[in-house]
């Protein structure tokens, strides 16, 4: 959870794209002749190498158990799924086209089969030849290693809860046939976005037979245009070509360029300057550049940084479990106080304020007023008498509030200006700060945290707001590795995601009122106090070509379009 | 004399240090008009006839003013560095004195009982010290203080702190720095109790707590006056570190390494968030040793 990772899982755009994907891949039957050949040649030997720095090491380097922006930023490049998104920024980069798929499904009437066809002749990074019958291996993986989204396989997949409960030996929902190369996955109900669950790098696939155990020093083989390789756990990998990509003829999936050296650099100035002074070539995309290098940066380097918008949302749980935030008014008092403006200076100016759950950019994303005031304006007098006169109406005077974040920042930063206005409308905050690689799991165990409050981001996932509802959805809470961090349980909102969620990705312009209408119903029960939206870093070194680097709506910087000048 | 001055200086240098940082809310009141922990993100404040932004949009906070209001300047939540400057000293100092105290009374209690009833008691007392001392202080430290401070506290039935009280880190370096003072002492008891006058002693029929009390100890005393100053700024220099990485001092309460640790960030464009809490940890440690070193001097010539 530090900035813009996802601690839980997303999911899938919808079924739309289909016709989308299929014009942009062509004839999905003779891939051969794709519009893109990006994917020729790919990265060799003789190729350049490109330095990446990145604040925070990914959760994990298996596909089967990373699901932080740092993992998915270099699985999705190594673990090629049935399905894939187009190499693109903007909303081009969230349609769905096949990747080890001919083409994009058949989908039944009733939205529960879908059917895809194995490319031919795939083979993984170690030459192995690919398999239909990996698909429901590498599915089944990510169950038994407990992937962080794997409620979007148990929850929809036919006999994976079984599976995963270990009454099965496999999932009897799917079926695949090594020779026709045919793969026929079936849902126990509709579920809008379930392509997108697939193109997951979690389900791109690995070989029969990869243990079941984590392999995040050594990831598996898989298919893509890179491979992962020489972990030093915490501290470096190599992204480097995969020998057999230039045979795998994948249209829509860049080769490469350059092999990749990712190093962890927990210190953000050090970072931004290795990259301000072209010793590194890459600033990740979900570190914050600190202020106090931006007038440098602006003045020396404006040609190769620039701030992309992303779909993300910060925010601050509020524990609907207990005390004080189970008092509606508290909550309100809460949202009313904070001055977002304040938040986002704290961000270096790399965030927009505002007030509901579902960012600019989201379909559904409310355009009315915010019920507490303009996000944008300080907050005033006015608003903090409010917020004091709620707390006094609640009872909850004094109460003890443990405000929770991590060490990254400014997410320190944010707990301490957030704990200063706890105390100021009259509960009794302290704050605690967990290292950021533990920090996920750590707010996420209502075992044994049950964190009263708390700073967190959504980034999305894809572009279906059913993403950002998972965080509170009743479905999403657990004992350990919870996602409904607020812990809220609220029947209207149950009821309208269960509608909802099967309505396709590609038909969600007739449903978008109804969205807007949950999420000004979720700012007005003030389940969580929402920060605003983020921002995000481009920044390379100087010998980068900046123009042609592509910044995913998904996955941010895609190293494949990484190219030295 | 000349030798005297210069420990003088330095405990009146640290005297100092301690005054300035006991007037902190009377600073913080009367003169900044906030308090420690009191963001001022989006204010401004009219410095030399000019208005300023204490933070500005991108996040740099206005440095040293040099005027009652930010007088050493803001952090990045517009705190004004100057009041939480005197209360982290506040902080430092009483963490650094109540671990002293915690250091000296387990170890004069462990070091005399060890090196006086030697045996099996002797054994165990040191292999406990033995335990503690195998690790680097600021490895142990760290350890038990993101153990604690982030699990809740320490509960052990009749004593229960909380996570964010200063108690947390005063006990934890208290028994961290324990061994390092108790070791010396017990080698010297060792000495001691074969000595003749601990022989008459009990030749007269006196117990072991009264020859204890009323015939070592005197002969130790020397070595603990000697070894409190010492301590005392080994104690604040490792709340320093603890706080610095995170294990001290707990947000958002200031002590002169969370300071420095939210400072570093911002440097090399806001050092001023780093010079003032490192000069202060300078100031009073450097104080404390060399008054220390003298005080050594005046007690014990011959060390």
């Amino acid at each position: 959870m530090n900035k813009r990772s996802r601690p839980f899982g997303l999911f899938l755009p919808l079924a739309l794209t289909l016709s989308l994907g299929l014009a942009a891949c062509g004839s999905s039957s003779n891939s051969g002749s794709a519009t893109n050949a990006s994917n020729v040649g790919g990265v060799t030997a003789s190729s350049p190498t490109v330095t990446v720095l990145m604040g925070t090491a990914p959760d994990s380097l298996d596909p089967a158990l990373g699901v932080s922006t740092q993992s998915y930023e270099a699985t999705w490049l190594a673990y090629t799924g049935l399905v894939t998104y187009a190499h693109a920024s903007g909303t081009a980069g969230t349609q769905l086209i096949p990747g080890l798929a001919q083409s994009l499904p058949a989908i039944s009437a009733g939205g529960t089969t879908y059917t895809f066809t194995l490319r031919k002749g795939l083979v993984y990074s170690n030459g192995q030849p690919v398999k239909a019958s990996d698909f429901a291996y590498t599915l089944q993986r990510a169950i038994k290693l407990g992937w962080g989204n794997k409620q979007f396989l148990t929850g929809y997949i036919a006999g994976a809860e079984a599976f995963d409960a270990g009454k099965a030996k496999s999932i009897s929902g799917i079926t695949a046939d090594d020779a026709t190369g045919v793969i026929t996955v079936k849902l126990t109900a509709p579920f809008g976005p379930f392509l997108n669950v697939l193109a997951f790098p979690a389900a791109g696939l690995v070989p029969s037979g990869t243990p079941y155990k984590p392999l995040p020093n050594d990831p598996p083989p898989g298919v893509g245009p890179y491979t992962i390789t020489n972990v030093v756990p915490n501290q470096s990998y190599t992204m480097a070509g995969n020998p057999h990509w230039a045979g795998e003829a994948i249209p829509g999936i860049p080769g490469g360029h350059a092999r990749i050296d990712v190093k962890i650099v927990s210190d953000n100035q050090s970072e931004a300057e290795q990259v301000l002074n072209n010793s590194a070539d890459v600033f990740d995309w979900s570190d914050a550049v600190p202020g106090t290098l931006l007038p440098q940066i602006n003045s020396q380097a404006a040609s190769r940084y620039t701030q992309e918008p992303t779909v993300s949302t910060e925010f601050f749980f509020l524990n609907t479990a207990t005390k004080p935030f189970n008092n509606q008014l508290v909550r309100e008092a809460v949202n009313y106080a904070l001055d977002r403006r304040a938040l986002a200076r704290l961000d270096g100016g790399m965030l927009t304020p505002a007030c509901y759950l579902l960012p600019i950019g989201m379909p559904g994303h409310p355009s009315g007023p915010c019920p507490y005031g303009d996000p944008n304006e300080p907050a005033t007098a006015a608003n903090t008498a409010k917020a004091k006169e709620l707390i006094t109406q609640s009872g909850l005077v004094g109460t003890s509030v443990a405000v929770w974040s991590e060490s990254h920042p400014p997410h320190k930063e944010y707990a301490d200006y957030y704990a200063s206005v706890l105390n100021s409308i009259g509960l009794k905050a302290t704050v605690k700060i967990v290292a950021a690689a533990q920090y996920p799991a750590t707010v996420g165990n209502i075992k044994n945290v049950n964190p009263q409050t708390g700073w967190i981001s959504w980034s999305q996932d894809f572009p279906n707001p059913i993403d950002f509802y998972q965080l509170l959805n009743a479905e999403s809470i657990n004992p350990t590795e919870n996602h409904n961090l607020s812990q809220v349980n609220d029947p209207h909102i149950q009821s309208e995601l269960k509608t909802l969620s099967i309505v396709p990705s590609s038909q969600l312009s007739s449903v978008v009122g109804r969205w807007q209408a949950l999420d000004e119903y979720t700012a007005q029960k003030a389940y969580i106090a929402v920060l605003g939206y983020d921002e995000a870093p481009k920044f390379t070194s100087a010998r980068i070509d900046f123009a042609a680097l592509v910044f995913h709506p998904v996955y941010g910087n895609d190293w494949s379009t990484l190219a030295v000048k | 004399m000349r030798a005297r001055r210069a420990p003088l200086a330095f405990g009146g240098l640290f005297g100092a240090v301690v005054v300035l940082c006991l007037l902190a809310p009377v600073y913080a009141h009367d003169i900044a008009h906030t308090g420690p922990d009191d963001n001022h993100i989006t204010e401004t404040i009219r410095v030399g006839g000019k208005t300023e932004e204490v933070v500005s949009p991108t996040g740099v906070p206005i440095g040293p003013t040099w005027h009652s209001r930010f007088f050493l300047g803001a952090d990045a939540n517009g705190r004004d560095v100057a009041v939480r400057l005197l209360y982290g000293g506040r902080n430092s100092l009483e963490i650094g004195l109540i671990a002293t105290l915690i250091t000296m009374i387990l170890a004069v209690l462990i070091g005399t009982f060890a090196g006086y009833l030697g045996g099996v008691a002797d054994g165990v007392l040191s292999r406990l010290l033995d335990v503690i001392w195998a690790f680097p202080p600021v490895l142990l430290g760290v350890a038990l203080g993101v153990a604690l401070a982030v699990g809740g506290g320490l509960d052990l039935g009749v004593v229960e702190i909380s996570s964010g009280s200063l108690l947390l880190p005063a006990a934890i370096i208290g028994v961290v720095c324990m061994p390092y003072v108790a070791r010396p002492l017990r080698g010297q008891v060792l000495s001691l109790r074969r000595r003749e006058f601990v022989d008459a002693a009990r030749v007269q029929g006196h117990g072991h707590l009264r020859i204890l009390a009323s015939e070592l100890l005197p002969n130790l005393t020397s070595t603990i006056v000697v070894f409190v100053p010492l301590m005392l700024a080994g104690a604040i220099l490792l709340e320093a570190a603890l706080s610095y990485l995170g294990a001290g001092v707990q947000d958002p309460n200031p002590s002169w390494g969370t300071m420095l640790e939210e400072g570093i960030r911002l440097t090399p464009g806001a050092i001023h968030l780093v010079l003032a809490p490192g000069l202060m940890l300078v100031a009073a440690v450097l104080g404390v040793n060399v008054f220390a070193d003298g005080l050594r001097d005046e007690l014990d010539p011959r060390a």
